[in-house]
C-alpha cells in the first residue's frame, strides 16, 4: 500500500508492508505525521479501498482533508490508550481494511510505556497473515521488535503553508531507525 | 449480556470418548491412581452407581464390563482447541479460562444475533462429540454460573431473579464462613445478598465482602485473552498403529471440524487440505487437495479425503496422521462495475458495533462536513458500504501542513507586537514566535443565541514547531499543531 509520500515509500521499499507493523516516529513538533496520514487517505481513496484511523488523543481534523477522501474512512475517537488498543486489536481482524492507522500521538507516554509488550506482540501477531498495513504514529519508539521504524525529524516551517499538500509530502524527510533486514541481521551476527 | 462462558462438564471424559470410536454408548470411567489406590474421577451416564470418589475396584463390583481409563492429555488437548475454536466464532477476545472452559468477550456484540450463533454453536458442538453449556450474563462471574445451570444456553438477563434461588455453594464460601451462614439460616445467594453488604463485612470481614460480591455475580476480573489460531492443521499419533482405514475416518472427522470452525473463527475458508500419513516405517504418504470451490464446509472435505483414503495402500502400517488446511478469504461478494464493496459485511458492521460499545456509539463513524465555516464542525456518519470512485479533484486543493487538532483546545496568552503575535505565554505552549500567518476572521450563526466569531493564526514558534492559534470570545487558545 503505498503512502503517497515519496520518503516513505522509498524507505519501505514501495510502501507500506501488508500483514506488518510499521512505527513512525514523531520526533519533533510538526514532523509532517498528519500530513501521512492525509497523503495515506487521498492514496487509499485512490485505490477505492478502506482505511480506519484510530485516534488515540482525538486529534484528526476532518476539515483539514478535502471531504472526497473522508468517504472510505472510519474514525474511531478514543479518549485513553486502552480504548485505542481495543479498537485497534478488533479492526486488525477484519478483512475490509487495506490499512489501519493507529495514533498514539498526544497520548500520555507513562501510560504507552505501561502498556505489556504481549499487546503489541498480540496486535503484531493478528496483522500477520492479513492484508492489512498497519502504521503505529508515535512521538518516541515504543513498539518492541517492529519490523520497520522510521523517524520524522525534520519539522515543517511556516513557509510550507502555501505549498501544494503533496508538495510538502514530498519535502518531509525520514530516516529508518530500524528495518526488518537489520534486524535479521542482528539476530543473525 | 457482555460475556459469554462456554464449559463442558465432565471434560476429560468427554475429550477421552471424543476421541476414542470404541468408547461410544459404553459405561466408561477415568480413574486416577494406580492398583488398590487407584479412585474414580469422572464416570459416564451409562456406569450406573459409579461415582466419584469411588474405589476402582468397588466401581467394577458395582457395574460390571464397565471401561477404565486413564486421562489422555492429548486427546484433552484437541478437544479444549475445538472449544476455543467454537468460543472465536462469537468474539475475537476469547479467554481459555482452564481445560474445558472459556470465557468470551461479547462487548457490543448484537444480543439477539449472539444468542442464536451461541444455539447454533452449542449444537455445533454437541454434533462434534463436545456437548458444551454456555451461559451469558453482564460478567465474567455471573455468565459462569449461568453457564452452570444451562441446558445448553442460559442468557440471564435479570441477575437477581437468577441468583437468589441458588445454593451458596457456587458463591465458594470457605468451609468456615458456609458453617456462619448456616447458622445464620442462610443457604442461597439471594439470601446471603438480601444482607446489607456492609454488615456482611463488619462480621466476616474482607473475605466476607468478597464473598457477598461474588454471591452478587458482582465481581469483575480482566480477562487474559489468547490468540486465534494462526495455523490450521492437527495430527494425531496412534499407539499401536492401524492397519485399517476406519480409525484414520473417524480421526479425520474430528481433525476437520476442529480445523473448520477454527478458519471460520479467523474469518478464512480453506482452499487447499494437505494430508499426510505417517508410517511406521518412518516414511509418509502426502497428497495435496486444491478444493473445487474454498470453504470450511466439512462434509465437502471428508468427501474429498475418504475418496483418496479408499484407494491408498501402504506398505507399513499407519502410526499417525496430518491434516492441514491453507487458509484464503472467503469470497463473500462479487464487486459491482463501479462498486468496491465490503469483503465481508457481517464482520464490517459487527467489528463497528463492537468498537462502538468500547468508545460510544457518538464516536466511531466516517466524518462528514456540515454546511458553517465554525471551527472543528462535523458529523459522523455511519460507514458506507462501497468505496466511491475518487472524485474530481478539489477545486481548492488542500495546501500546507495538516492541522491535528488539540481537543480541547490549550488555553495560552499571547503577547501581540504591532497587531501581530509575538510571545505565547502560560498554559502547555510557550516561547517567541518566529513568523505568523493571518488573521484569518470568520463568524456565523449570528442571528441564532449561539452567534460565534473567531480570528485565527497560524504562528511558527522559535525552537520549531507550527501552531494554529484562535482569538474568540473566551480568550485565545491553541488549537491544534500544522503537522
Amino acid at each position: 500500500m503505498s503512502a503517497a509520500v515519496r520518503s516513505i515509500d522509498d524507505a519501505l521499499g514501495g510502501g507500506l508492508p501488508a500483514g506488518r507493523l510499521t512505527e513512525l516516529v514523531s520526533a519533533v513538533p510538526s514532523g509532517g505525521g498528519q500530513t501521512v496520514v492525509a497523503r495515506l487517505l487521498a492514496a487509499t481513496q485512490a485505490a477505492r479501498q478502506r482505511m480506519a484511523l484510530v485516534d488515540g488523543s482525538d486529534g484528526f481534523a476532518p476539515e483539514a482533508v478535502p471531504a472526497c477522501v473522508l468517504r472510505h474512512l472510519v474514525w474511531v475517537r478514543c479518549r485513553a490508550p486502552e480504548q485505542a488498543f481495543a479498537a485497534a486489536d478488533i479492526l486488525v481482524r477484519d478483512g475490509n481494511y487495506a490499512a489501519l492507522v493507529i495514533d498514539l500521538r498526544g497520548c500520555a507516554e507513562r501510560i504507552l510505556r505501561r502498556t505489556p509488550a504481549s499487546a503489541w506482540y498480540r496486535l503484531q501477531r493478528a496483522a500477520e497473515g492479513g492484508s492489512v498495513a498497519v502504521l503505529v504514529q508515535t512521538t518516541s519508539p515504543i513498539v518492541p521488535a517492529v519490523a520497520w521504524r522510521l523517524v520524522l525529524d525534520t519539522p515543517l516551517s511556516l513557509a510550507d503553508a502555501a505549498a501544494p499538500r503533496e508538495a510538502v509530502a514530498d519535502r518531509l524527510i525520514v530516516r529508518t531507525e530500524r528495518s526488518r533486514e537489520q534486524a535479521v541481521e542482528s539476530l543473525a551476527g | 449480556m457482555n460475556y459469554a462462558v462456554l464449559c463442558v462438564p465432565d471434560f476429560a471424559l468427554r475429550a477421552l470418548r471424543r476421541s476414542d470410536p470404541g468408547l461410544c454408548g459404553r459405561a466408561v470411567a477415568l480413574v486416577e491412581g494406580d492398583g488398590r489406590r487407584a479412585r474414580v474421577t469422572e464416570a459416564s451416564a451409562e456406569a450406573r452407581g459409579v461415582a466419584p470418589g469411588l474405589a476402582a475396584t468397588l466401581a467394577m463390583s458395582r457395574c460390571p464390563g464397565i471401561t477404565l481409563r486413564q486421562r489422555d492429555p492429548a486427546a484433552e488437548v484437541e478437544a479444549h482447541r475445538l472449544l476455543l475454536a467454537a468460543a472465536f466464532t462469537l468474539s475475537p477476545r476469547v479467554e481459555s479460562t482452564r481445560g474445558g472452559c472459556c470465557t468470551v468477550d461479547l462487548r457490543g456484540a448484537d444480543p439477539a444475533r449472539t444468542e442464536a450463533l451461541m444455539r447454533l454453536t452449542a449444537a455445533e458442538l454437541a454434533g462434534a462429540g463436545l456437548p458444551a453449556r454456555i451461559g451469558a450474563g453482564a460478567t465474567p462471574l455471573l455468565a459462569s454460573y449461568a453457564a452452570q445451570c444451562a441446558e445448553p444456553v442460559l442468557v440471564v438477563r435479570d441477575p437477581g431473579g437468577f441468583l437468589a434461588p441458588l445454593p451458596l455453594a457456587f458463591a465458594e464460601p470457605s468451609p468456615a464462613q458456609e458453617e456462619i451462614l448456616r447458622g445464620w439460616g442462610i443457604g442461597t445467594l439471594g439470601g446471603l445478598t438480601a444482607l446489607p453488604k456492609a454488615e456482611v463485612g463488619r462480621r466476616l470481614g474482607t473475605d466476607g465482602v468478597l464473598l457477598w460480591e461474588r454471591a452478587a455475580g458482582e465481581a469483575a476480573r480482566v480477562l487474559r485473552l489468547v490468540e486465534p489460531a494462526r495455523s490450521f492443521a492437527a495430527e494425531w499419533s496412534y499407539e499401536p498403529p492401524v492397519e485399517s482405514i476406519e480409525p484414520l475416518f473417524f480421526k479425520l472427522r474430528r481433525f476437520a471440524e476442529r480445523v473448520a470452525l477454527e478458519l471460520r473463527g479467523a474469518g478464512f475458508v480453506a482452499e487447499k487440505l494437505s494430508l499426510t500419513l505417517l508410517l511406521e516405517d518412518e516414511t509418509d504418504h502426502r497428497r495435496e487437495f486444491r478444493l473445487p470451490e474454498p470453504g470450511a464446509d466439512v462434509e465437502g472435505w471428508l468427501r474429498v479425503l475418504n475418496a483418496h483414503l479408499g484407494t491408498v495402500r501402504t506398505d507399513a502400517r499407519v502410526a499417525g496422521v496430518r491434516l492441514v488446511a491453507a487458509p484464503a478469504r472467503p469470497p463473500e461478494k462479487q464487486d459491482g462495475l463501479f462498486d468496491t464493496g465490503l469483503r465481508d459485511p457481517a464482520s464490517f458492521w459487527e467489528n463497528i458495533a463492537r468498537i462502538a460499545a468500547i468508545v460510544g456509539d457518538d464516536r466511531v463513524g466516517t466524518p462528514a462536513p456540515v454546511d458553517t465555516h465554525r471551527p472543528d464542525a462535523f458529523v459522523l456518519e455511519r460507514p458506507a458500504e462501497a468505496v466511491a470512485p475518487p472524485a474530481d479533484a478539489p477545486v481548492h486543493p488542500p495546501c500546507g501542513p495538516t492541522l491535528r487538532r488539540f481537543r480541547p483546545p490549550w488555553p495560552v496568552r499571547v503577547v501581540c507586537d504591532a497587531g501581530s503575535p509575538a510571545r505565547l505565554e502560560g498554559g502547555r505552549l510557550e516561547g517567541d514566535v518566529r513568523a505568523a500567518l493571518g488573521p484569518w476572521r470568520s463568524a456565523g450563526d449570528w442571528w441564532k443565541p449561539q452567534a460565534w466569531s473567531v480570528e485565527t493564526w497560524q504562528v511558527e514558534l522559535a525552537r520549531g514547531g507550527v501552531y494554529q492559534i484562535a482569538c474568540a470570545e473566551g480568550g485565545w487558545c491553541v488549537e491544534g499543531m500544522l503537522d
